[in-house]
């Protein structure tokens, strides 16, 4: 019924926009392929897309060279087409590409996960881990010359706090002290090791109180893309939505002689392959947009294109397929272990991904410190499959499923599950979307048996993990538990080591998860797609050497020309 | 009444399929279907068109029996060339697939997803044309404000939000195509009707007392014919493209093979395997193609210009 009124809706505009143009064009199929576009930005609670990331981070020695290195204009080609500028309140690498330029955070990371100074020149975390206090640097000042204090950072915690998409990030956060201009400390109400890994840039840029604290609500506020003031090492000048992202030097950045470029402009292309003819052709110096893999080959082929998938570890991307845990099916754990005895993630990744992407074996990534590589992988074992399904009841045939999966990109993982599947006699059925907000509405709601699905870790488990097996985080809206899967014991030792703060023991305790969720596989693993980032060979010091990639400060990447 | 009912049947049985024009026409058209029938031959193109159809039609029909393989199975590594393997002759796709399998068992779904949208499109098409042309008047004005409606819809467009609100299926992607590509039918079907409704013969049937429906059904509609003949093959091209560029979009149904889907999901790897595109690409070129050449063959065979040459 809902249809047929949305039927009857959209002829309506149809009608009003013929009635308009008054023109009788015959139909001719020049309709332009705008209408079923993928949602590339509706993430919220992560990115669901192909699109891949890069890097970021730089050297150790004096900034630019001591002034040799300054200088030219480092264009940047992106798919991505960001809501707004305005880090504090919008998840997703299209915001915080731009974002982490036009912002500075407190914290930076180094490729092993370790905190580095920025806006906080140093820091502590109490004993009993209820507070942290950040020692500001003392120059530092907005993009208007208002100094930056720890009032804004305080501002910025609590602004995050109430609107960004992540709310584990600062949920403990009781309040932020500001005993003097350049010294916040962090109240919680728990022990929070993820707490400073939330300082990163890409998460908690530091936003000007001054400008955002006048009463609007912070998600729309006007000046998360108008006359920008942000803490960043780069400024605003250009933005026009979903065209170009123009940033040129901020002079009085408090970190001496740096950035070192005059100027990054984002060009926003629609369409991977023109960045990838961009990149051959010199006029893109940087992207990690490159679409589907044939691109990424290409480029690797190209002795003028450097490539690389370094420097993106926190972003612990991966591809799954999970389960409705409570399907009469699949609520077997027997019949959940054998399909994933049946899937082969080595072709996937051969085949499919043309050895582009490393496999994935549990809900942590690989590159995590808090990854345990002990978990049963389930390579593919027919027999094994087979038996398992016999034990549950099920002969040749007896079992038919469906399988969802993101579109539009996605469909060739599904539709090798359904013949892998096959193998094993499990008949499975495409189950079709046409666009991402159908395909998110079916697994948010659970209207679904299996599904292909793309979850990010985002470097903390607290932050990116936790959600997707939770039981009070059933159905919250997708990328949430959307399995269905409810086990006390798993929320104990998630809650225990969401308050963790001894590398050691969380390590334990987030072992002992993976153990338990890889016996029930409510989730199959399947690969880490890997960011790959191209540039061109003159671009020097890009961000390979963080674990934030392009959601990076790119302050010290400098242009051999 | 039957007395009236009877003499509408002769009026009908008289003018029948001959064209009202070209009624006893040329010297040698002493029966018009067969005359049809030299006309429509000695158009080559159309011959070779008949001939293309016929192929694709055989190999849709009685190919998967004779080349027994799943167009789903995986029978090898992916994005093998064509002649390499003896188990994929024309190459693998992304997934391994045989491409000459999908190429073969995705014309069935393409032919009919034509098929039904063509039989769709006639009845909408010649159901409205055809009350707006016998009847005119309000009717008409209604009806054809209705119809210049659609018309004016991008029908590409239209047709991808029909699917996306209703999933992709065979069975919708047919109800979109059909439900935009009806208003050309229509018009021609009016046209037709207007002209052939004050024509002596279907005066003769109404002056007899046949009842409107009767004139419409027996009288007028097989006269109008001709044209609605040619249109709906090319139609039938039309739907094909459709549906081909519905599935390119990717807004085709995975769960059947088409070939429109296979170009779809085969296209991010067409520089790097040409094959897997261009064969359903050449399927769908030489059946569309095919259908073009019939139309405009039984155009000519319908035209009474060309008659008694």
């Amino acid at each position: 019924m809902k249809k047929w009124r949305l039927l009857v809706a959209v002829l309506a505009v149809f009608a009003l926009v013929a009635a308009a143009c008054a023109s009788d064009d015959d139909d001719d199929g020049a309709a332009p392929a705008t209408t079923a576009a993928p949602a590339d930005d509706m993430d919220d609670g992560d990115d669901h897309d192909e699109d891949d990331d890069g890097d970021g981070m730089a050297d150790a020695h004096g900034p630019c060279n001591d002034g040799a290195n300054v200088g030219g204009t480092l264009i940047i080609g992106s798919t991505q087409v960001p809501r707004h500028l305005n880090g504090t309140v919008q998840s997703g690498y299209a915001t915080a590409v731009p974002g982490t330029q036009l912002n500075a955070s407190p914290l930076l990371y180094d490729d092993e996960y370790n905190p580095m100074p920025y806006l906080a020149e140093s820091w502590e975390v109490a004993d009993d881990g209820l507070s942290v206090t950040l020692h500001l640097v003392q120059d530092a000042v907005f993009h208007d010359g208002m100094p930056i204090t720890s009032a804004d950072v305080a501002f910025s915690i609590l602004t995050a706090q109430a609107h960004h998409p992540f709310k584990p990030m600062f949920a403990p956060v009781t309040g932020v002290d500001t005993p003097d201009e350049h010294t916040a400390v962090i109240n919680l109400s728990q022990p929070h090791p993820a707490i400073l890994l939330a300082m990163s840039p890409g998460l908690l840029p530091v936003i000007p109180k001054h400008i955002f604290d006048d009463g609007q609500e912070l998600p729309t506020h006007p000046r998360n893309t108008e006359d920008f003031v942000g803490s960043g090492p780069f400024r605003l000048v250009e933005y026009e939505a979903g065209t170009i992202i123009r940033m040129e030097r901020f002079d009085d950045f408090f970190i001496e002689g740096a950035p070192c470029l005059d100027e990054i402009v984002m060009q926003i292309i629609p369409d991977a392959t023109n960045i990838v003819l961009g990149l051959e052709n010199g006029e893109i110096d940087l992207s990690v947009t490159l679409g589907p893999s044939a691109n990424v080959l290409r480029l690797m082929e190209n002795e003028n294109v450097t490539v690389s998938s370094d420097g993106h570890e926190a972003i612990g991307q991966i591809q799954w397929l999970e389960m409705n845990v409570d399907d009469p099916a699949l609520s077997d754990k027997r019949v959940r272990q054998a399909i994933a005895y049946a899937i082969d993630r080595d072709f996937m990744i051969d085949a499919l991904d043309q050895g582009l992407t490393i496999p994935a074996t549990s809900g942590i990534v690989t590159a995590s410190p808090f990854h345990d590589s002990t978990v049963n992988p389930y390579d593919r074992d027919v027999d094994q499959a087979k038996a398992l399904l016999a034990e549950a009841g099920y002969g040749d045939g007896d079992l038919s499923l469906t399988i969802d999966y993101i579109p539009p990109t996605q469909v060739i993982y599904a539709e090798y599950v359904v013949q892998a599947l096959e193998d094993v006699g499990i008949n499975v059925e495409l189950s079709v979307s046409p666009d991402f907000p159908t395909w998110a509405g079916r697994i948010a709601g659970r209207d679904y048996q299996m599904t292909i699905n793309n979850v990010w870790n985002w470097g903390d488990p607290v932050i990116g993990v936790h959600r997707s097996y939770l039981s009070d985080n059933i159905d919250q809206g997708i990328w949430t538990n959307n399995t269905g899967y409810s086990n006390a014991e798993v929320d104990r030792i998630l809650a225990e080591a969401g308050q963790e703060l001894d590398a050691g023991r969380r390590a334990a305790l987030y072992a002992e998860f993976q153990q338990i969720v890889s016996d029930e596989v409510p989730i199959y693993y399947l690969t880490t797609p890997q960011f790959w980032q191209a540039y061109n060979p003159h671009v020097q010091d890009p961000p390979t050497r963080t674990i934030w990639g392009m959601m990076s400060p790119m302050h010290e990447v400098w242009l051999d020309r | 009444m039957p007395d009236a009912a009877g003499l509408g049947d002769v009026a009908a049985a008289d003018m029948g399929v001959t064209p009202g024009l070209g009624a006893g026409g040329g010297p040698g058209a002493a029966r018009p279907g067969r005359e049809t029938f030299r006309l429509f031959v000695r158009n080559k193109a159309a011959v070779v068109g008949v001939l293309m159809l016929a192929g694709v039609v055989f190999m849709t029909v009685a190919g998967p029996s004779l080349y027994d393989q799943d167009p789903k199975d995986i029978v090898a590594r992916p994005l093998i060339g064509p002649g390499e393997l003896t188990e994929a002759r024309l190459g693998t796709d992304y997934l391994g697939r045989d491409v000459l399998a999908g190429v073969i068992n995705g014309g069935g779904t393409s032919l009919t997803v034509a098929a039904m949208a063509a039989a769709m499109v006639l009845v909408i098409g010649i159901g409205i044309g055809a009350v707006a042309g016998y009847y005119g008047g309000w009717a008409d004005s209604a009806l054809m404000r209705f119809t210049e409606f659609f018309q004016v819809l991008p029908a590409l467009l239209f047709a991808m939000v029909v699917v996306a609100l209703f999933e992709p299926s065979m069975w919708t992607i047919a109800f979109a195509i059909g439900v935009v590509a009806w208003p050309g039918i229509a018009r021609i079907t009016r046209a037709e009707f207007l002209r052939l409704k004050n024509l002596e013969f279907v005066r003769a049937a109404r002056a007899v007392g046949a009842t409107d429906w009767r004139i419409i059904r027996k009288v007028v509609f097989p006269n109008a014919l001709p044209p609605l003949i040619v249109s709906a093959t090319l139609i039938m091209g039309t739907a094909i493209l459709f549906e081909a560029g519905l599935a390119f979009l990717g807004l085709g149904d995975p769960n059947t093979t088409s070939w429109g889907l296979m170009i779809g999901l085969n296209r991010g790897n067409f520089l790097t395997a040409w094959w897997s595109v261009t064969f359903p690409g050449l399927a769908i070129f030489f059946t569309v193609l095919s259908f073009s050449l019939i139309g405009d063959g039984l155009q000519d065979a319908y035209n009474p210009k060309l008659r008694g040459r």
